[in-house]
């Protein structure tokens, strides 16, 4: 065939091509905007190896499990053992009122429920990923230590006992064959049942997510998502955080990581969201279900004349008040903590002591108005010291078993090495839970006058605004005034 | 009021700057505020408080008398100049004419407003003074009416400007004298103690006014207190044995209401719902009304619920209730208030002087009266729009601002084509209040009485039971009827039609009064015999609802008779209908209507009908009341089941609805034209293959002509890629129905540019033709041209049966013969040309309207590039049939293609 007189042409195209083509392929391009669907964001779930033809038995306890899985993923327990699940403590962090820096965790820390484990630890430590911690010796570098059936178990029949070990009963080898990803189960088996039952501490986690209605929970019942679809997971480090125990947020999930900010049709909806928290209105009650713990009096524990009643009134523990499908409340959050109450502190007892409060407020423009389960505690403390105290509850001597304040916060304080003046008192303290699950559908969102108006559930003034913004403009508009 | 103490100019301007200076100080102090939330921002906690007077302007806690609002409240603010400004208070007082002379043009009609005109759905009316049988005198007028009527006017002044409790009592004096409906006789009305109504400045300005106790004195007769029963429950005052006391355990240590006790507060909703409609503030709340009795007045005649509860939320049995997942009106939803619309119209916040009076150069005016002033002198009267029912006080029409005012247009109807088009002819309401979801009255028919004497009445928006739990409301789709904007254009805009059938009398004529409908019906508390005997349809002695209807002669008779025995001269059923504007319950885009073959389509919302009643009491057909301003010209038509509607009918409005205005006749002669072309076509090729088949196909020698350029080629390819597509989609514009399956609003897209392809191809082609010099190919040469033309015609209807040579030898010089010529030469320069034209026209319908208008609009052009694209349609298959007739089948097509065609020597 003739050649065309046009052959040039094709030439400078194929080289043209040869040599835009691998640039615009290769060359690193802005980073790709969020997907508008959200589905393009949750993982795909990799059906897991069939482990039951794999796991040879027989096992007498979980180190021996443990063992038996380190022999394929060794690195797993050295992963585990580098996360808050085994730690049970944070990384050093400097807090702004704070001199130096500090670690905090479940390990060290105090609440306002059953105020801390120092001295309890086989009863606290069933929630532990880990075998055997029962006193201030475990050895947090022994790699058969690590439990990985409390997350791995599909068999839903394993369950942690003492010091975490394993109850009587369990079959070690039939629970080794099953594991696979977590499902809820593993999850909610802890994390469902803070503070000692179900829906106890958190307000926005409990059983009810086994099997949510779509109206009580869209992602999980609606969309069917598994608790690991949103608290996604590198090298057993899950991510996720909360300032209950938390101090900052890093490693924290985001509704944006799979939602666009503006996804509103409404431009009016959109210009909340640099001031507002997704879940403020995705969320309009909290424990919608399950009631929840609002409030703890430890001063009436013991007594034998109020009579028991698992939401009312327990003598081990004292008068509790429950509630669901309470409004939250609403306070300025930038993920951080403005106050931690850590160990020692001195408190002012005439004053409600804030464990943790949520840092920002209206001119933080990185902190947006969030919901939070606030539970109010009376727990005891040093009346001459004016330092929180943390009793010995489980066990010898502990005040399950005795009763006597004197003797428990004795033993709490010669483990925890606080400065026990041999005086006591209770004094109100309060915790801020951040209400960030049970998201419901978004047809079930706050509309404009269930915050706004007269009947609006915010407290303006106590958020900052003069009044309500819709009528004094947002903080970011131009006819808004702060104080 | 001349007892009433009046304060001197200055310290009343004294007053006013001291509470202009607490005003600033409150405002300061509430920015000092700290945790404590306001409960209510509806409240102004900085009003001071303020001693409550008697009409003598004693504090009440020393006389024990009721609180006169004109002297307490009139202390500091102008009560004698919001009472002369307020059309609350006249209701049609100052406008009061004889019988017959008012916009509504009912005989009976003595003014345009409630005080005077007729509310047929209540049915009672304010009697002329001349009149001989009294329905309604002042007294009584106050007695039903109050309720709706907030005092002043009307129910403290006689009609020649005195005080009603000085009128000299005169016995025939519909002002002096109350009916008494046993005797039929005029009784003196003792005003004295009786007293007046005030304008009640408590119903709107207090939070929680009790409305129930307001009516139930009015009711009884006490006037005087019915301002006073408005704070019963407050704590203020207290009633027991018929007997009012006041509470000075409510009051401070000047004697003056504690503010805490009594807030003063900007109308809120609720307040304005307690006449005019269902009003629920409440989100959490479920909202319930039963079946076809959505509650409150004005609520029954439209439906319109003014809510910002989700409807999915109610706790109503609403069809598909689960999805509804809007709220009742989006503007209570965003928080708007009544107020915030229908403002007082010299609040210095709102106000702003209309376009009409301001000067071209300015956008906005910023002068206004000071707050001081305004709060001396605020005018009650309120902005408004135009709607169907009000008469009363048109001076105010349309001095609220429109949908646009607040609302962006262009940008959030991008997508809508035709933007302008659209909003010449239809009001923001059509589309943004698609459906009333609630329930609303449709006959109120009078010309019977239920057991409960009240009328028997039709809903619309329901089914099932009516009146209970079970009812399922499926709401209704509102009529769009032909509606004066603010600048008095014509837009289709919705309503409901409220028909009320009843007995009128004499001459001129009057509604038969409600106590003479009574005595026709009812004998000692029972039905009379006679009309149980007559209505009892299924025997059994009981008269249920749906037996109380006028359906047949004999009872239409019965009851005439019986009302003619009672003096009533020439009693006879008539109907009217009164139009309600529905201009609440608006929706947010998402849930307006968007769906463009609900309008564009067979059964059009444009003209739907609309149900009027399920039966003609009497065969009586209703005629619209007057002086609406709308437009009414549809149809009023009864169906084979006797049910009656309104058809409405746009098409007298210059509206030329695309998909839905299309000329049956029009298109039956296209069609006809297009079949007849086939036909023919099949009938010829079916000929020639008969003929052809018993000829002696005889070989011909043939050559290879280069007949078509490959420009000629790729400019008629194109043109009939283009002419096919543009038929298809003008199709479907023209019929969305039968192509249910394709979008109707890209096809208008997709045509637009198709057409804008045809036309460059069409200028391109003819530029190559004018400047090759080919267009002489399609320009007859005159000369024998007539006989060429026979001649080609006889070859197509003889000659090419037997087989016979074409009569023109086709060559590239000279490609056409004859008969193409003319075709070709009328197709491409007339047919094409002016389809294209009234295209542009159809196209630019909303730039340049006049132009289209001028010539005769889309009505009359729509139908004309309708035939032409049938023409175009049926020449299409002509053309394809010809380009057979060449040397082979297939020869003239190939020469098309490639260029080349083999030809026959």
């Amino acid at each position: 065939m003739k050649a065309s007189k046009f052959s040039w042409l094709l030439v400078i195209i194929l080289g043209a091509g040869l040599i835009i083509i691998p640039l615009v392929i290769f060359l690193p391009g802005a980073e790709k905007p969020l997907s508008r669907d959200p589905w393009d964001n949750v993982p795909l779930r990799i059906p897991h190896t069939d482990h039951s033809d794999i796991i040879q038995g027989p096992f007498e306890t979980g180190t021996e499990v443990t063992q038996a899985c380190l022999d394929c993923h060794e690195d797993a327990a050295s992963e585990v053992m580098a996360t808050v699940h085994w730690t049970w403590e944070s990384q050093p962090y400097q807090l702004e009122d704070r001199d130096n820096t500090v670690t905090v965790g479940k390990k060290n820390a105090i609440n306002n429920f059953c105020i801390g484990i120092q001295g309890n630890w086989p009863g606290c430590t069933s929630c532990h990923a880990g075998y055997g911690w029962e006193d201030a010796n475990f050895d947090f570098n022994q790699e058969e230590g690590v439990d990985c059936l409390v997350c791995h178990d599909n068999t839903g029949t394993y369950v942690k006992g003492y010091a975490g070990l394993p109850v009587e009963g369990v079959d070690l080898l039939d629970v080794a064959r099953s594991v696979a990803k977590p499902t809820r189960e593993n999850c909610g088996s802890c994390h469902f049942n803070g503070g000692g039952g179900n829906a106890v501490k958190h307000g926005d986690l409990d059983e009810t997510l086994y099997f949510p209605p779509s109206h009580v929970d869209i992602h999980m019942g609606e969309h069917d998502f598994m608790c690991t679809d949103c608290h996604q997971t590198e090298n057993h480090n899950i991510s996720g955080r909360s300032i209950s125990v938390s101090l900052d947020d890093t490693n924290q999930i985001y509704c944006t990581d799979c939602h666009s900010e503006d996804l509103h049709e409404d431009d009016r909806i959109n210009a909340h969201v640099d001031s507002v928290a997704c879940q403020s209105c995705h969320i309009p009650n909290a424990a919608t279900r399950d009631a929840t713990k609002m409030y703890w009096d430890w001063s009436t524990a013991g007594s034998d004349e109020i009579e028991e009643s698992l939401h009312t009134y327990l003598k081990i523990k004292g008068s509790f008040v429950y509630e669901d499908n309470f409004t939250p409340v609403y306070h300025w959050y930038n993920g951080g903590v403005a106050e931690r109450y850590i160990l020692g502190d001195v408190i002012d007892p005439d004053q409600m002591v804030s464990i943790n409060l949520p840092s920002g407020n209206i001119k933080d423009t990185s902190a947006k108005i969030f919901p939070f389960k606030v539970h109010l505690a009376k727990q005891p403390y040093d009346t001459v010291n004016n330092i929180l105290l943390q009793p010995k509850t489980v066990g010898e001597g502990g005040f399950w078993e005795e009763f006597d304040w004197g003797l428990a916060l004795q033993l709490g304080a010669n483990i925890t090495g606080l400065d026990y003046s041999g005086e006591y008192g209770f004094t109100e303290t309060e915790m801020y839970w951040p209400t960030t699950h049970m998201v419901t559908a978004a047809s079930e969102a706050l509309t404009c006058n269930q915050c706004h108006g007269p009947e609006g559930r915010m407290d303006w003034e106590a958020l900052g605004y003069y009044g309500d913004p819709i009528d004094w403009g947002g903080r970011f508009q131009s006819n808004s005034y702060l104080p | 009021m001349g007892k009433t103490p009046h304060l001197s100019k200055i310290s009343k301007s004294l007053l006013l700057a001291g509470f202009s200076l607490v005003l600033i100080t409150g405002a300061v102090l509430i920015g000092q505020r700290s945790a404590s939330a306001q409960e209510n921002l509806q409240t102004t906690p900085i009003h001071p408080s303020f001693s409550f007077l008697d009409a003598d302007g004693v504090n009440v806690l020393d006389s024990g008398q009721p609180v006169s609002t004109m002297n307490t409240c009139g202390a500091c603010h102008d009560t004698g100049f919001i009472v002369e400004h307020s059309y609350h208070a006249s209701v049609g007082f100052n406008d009061l004419t004889s019988p017959g002379t008012t916009v509504t043009e009912r005989s009976w009609d003595i003014s345009p407003g409630l005080f005077g005109s007729w509310n047929s759905i209540v049915y009672r009316y304010l009697s002329p003074q001349e009149d001989n049988r009294i329905d309604l005198t002042t007294p009584d007028w106050i007695r039903l009416y109050g309720l709706r009527h907030v005092g002043g006017g009307p129910a403290v002044y006689g009609i020649n400007g005195q005080l009603l409790s000085e009128l000299p009592y005169s016995p025939k004096s519909l002002e002096t004298n109350t009916l008494n409906t046993e005797t039929g006789k005029l009784e003196r009305w003792d005003w004295k103690e009786s007293g007046l109504v005030e304008m009640n400045c408590f119903l709107c300005h207090t939070p929680n006014p009790n409305n129930a106790a307001r009516a139930a004195a009015l009711q009884s007769g006490a006037f005087q207190w019915a301002n006073t029963a408005t704070l019963l429950g407050s704590n203020i005052v207290y009633t027991s044995s018929d007997r009012y006391s006041w509470n000075p355990d409510a009051f401070n240590e000047n004697d003056e209401i504690d503010p805490a006790v009594l807030q003063i507060q900007d109308p809120t909703n609720l307040n304005c719902g307690l006449c005019h409609g269902l009003v629920h503030d409440d989100v959490e709340d479920p909202l319930i009304t039963l079946g076809c009795s959505p509650e409150r007045w004005s609520t029954i005649t439209t439906g319109q619920i003014v809510s910002p509860q989700k409807m999915a939320d109610s706790g109503m049995n609403l069809a598909g209730k689960e999805t509804l997942d809007r709220a009742w009106d989006v503007h209570a939803e965003r928080l708007l208030n009544c107020v915030d619309c229908h403002y007082s119209i010299n609040n210095p916040l709102f106000y702003q002087e209309s376009e009409a009076t301001k000067p071209d150069y300015l956008l906005f005016d910023p002068r206004r009266v000071e707050i001081g002033e305004y709060l001396e002198k605020p005018l009650h009267q309120f902005a408004r729009g135009n709607s169907a029912q009000s008469a009363a006080a048109t001076e105010l029409n349309n001095t609220m601002r429109t949908c646009e005012s607040c609302h962006v247009v262009d940008s959030t109807h991008a997508w809508l084509p035709y933007l302008d088009s659209h909003l010449e002819a239809l009001s923001c309401e059509s589309c943004h209040i698609p459906q009333l979801f609630s329930s609303a009255n449709m006959v109120h028919d009078w010309t019977v009485l239920l057991a409960n004497e009240s009328p028997r009445k039709e809903c619309r928006g329901t089914e099932g039971d009516e009146d209970t739990m079970g009812t399922l409301l499926v709401g209704y789709e509102p009529v769009l009827i032909p509606s004066p904007d603010k600048d008095g254009n014509l837009k289709l805009a919705p309503h409901n039609l409220v028909t009320t059938y009843y007995w009128e009398y004499g001459d001129p004529p009057r509604p038969v009064p409600f106590r003479d409908l009574q005595a026709a019906y009812f004998e000692n508390g029972e039905y009379h015999p006679g009309v149980l005997m007559r209505f009892d349809q299924n025997g059994d002695g009981d008269l249920a609802k749906d037996e109380m209807v006028i359906d047949t002669q004999a009872k239409e008779e019965f009851i005439r008779a019986r009302l003619a025995r009672q003096g009533l001269s020439n009693p006879r059923i008539t109907a009217e209908i009164q139009p309600y504007s529905i201009n609440h319950d608006v929706a947010s885009g998402e849930w307006a209507l968007d769906d463009c073959t609900a309008c564009h389509s067979e059964n059009s919302r444009i003209t739907q009908p609309i149900k009027l009643a399920s039966t003609a009491p009497g065969a009586v057909l209703p005629t619209f009341v007057s002086g609406t301003e709308r437009k009414l010209t549809g149809k009023i038509t009864v169906d084979e089941e006797g049910a009656v509607y309104y058809d409405p009918a746009p098409a007298t409005e210059n509206l030329y609805i695309f998909g839905h205005a299309n000329l049956a006749w029009l298109d039956m002669i296209g069609l006809g034209l297009f079949g007849t072309t086939v036909i023919g076509v099949f009938t010829h090729a079916g000929l020639r293959l008969y003929f052809g088949s018993r000829r002696e196909e005889t070989e011909k020698a043939t050559e290879r002509v280069y007949m078509y350029g490959s420009y000629e080629r790729l400019w008629h390819w194109l043109q009939t890629s283009a002419i096919v597509l543009l038929l298809l989609t003008g199709l479907v514009i023209h019929r969305p129905d039968t192509f249910i399956f394709l979008d109707f609003k890209n096809m208008v897209l997709v045509h637009n540019i198709i057409a804008g392809i045809l036309a460059a191809n069409a200028f391109l082609a003819l530029f190559y033709h004018l400047a090759s010099g080919e267009i002489k190919q399609y320009i007859p040469k005159p000369r024998g041209f007539f006989d060429r033309t026979i001649t080609q015609a006889i070859y197509y209807l003889q000659g090419i049966f037997k087989g016979d040579q074409h009569p023109f030898e086709k060559t590239p010089e000279k490609k056409l013969n004859p008969l193409q010529q003319v075709t070709y030469f009328g197709l491409l320069n007339v047919l094409l040309p002016l389809q294209g034209i009234i295209g542009i026209l159809m196209w630019g319908v909303q730039r340049w309207p006049s132009l289209a208008n001028a010539l005769g609009g889309l009505p009359f052009l729509a139908p004309v590039h309708t035939i032409l694209a049938w023409l175009f349609a049926s020449f299409i298959v002509l053309h394809v049939y010809l380009t057979t007739t060449g040397h082979t089948v297939i020869s003239s097509l190939e020469a098309m293609i490639t260029g080349w065609e083999e030809m026959e020597t």
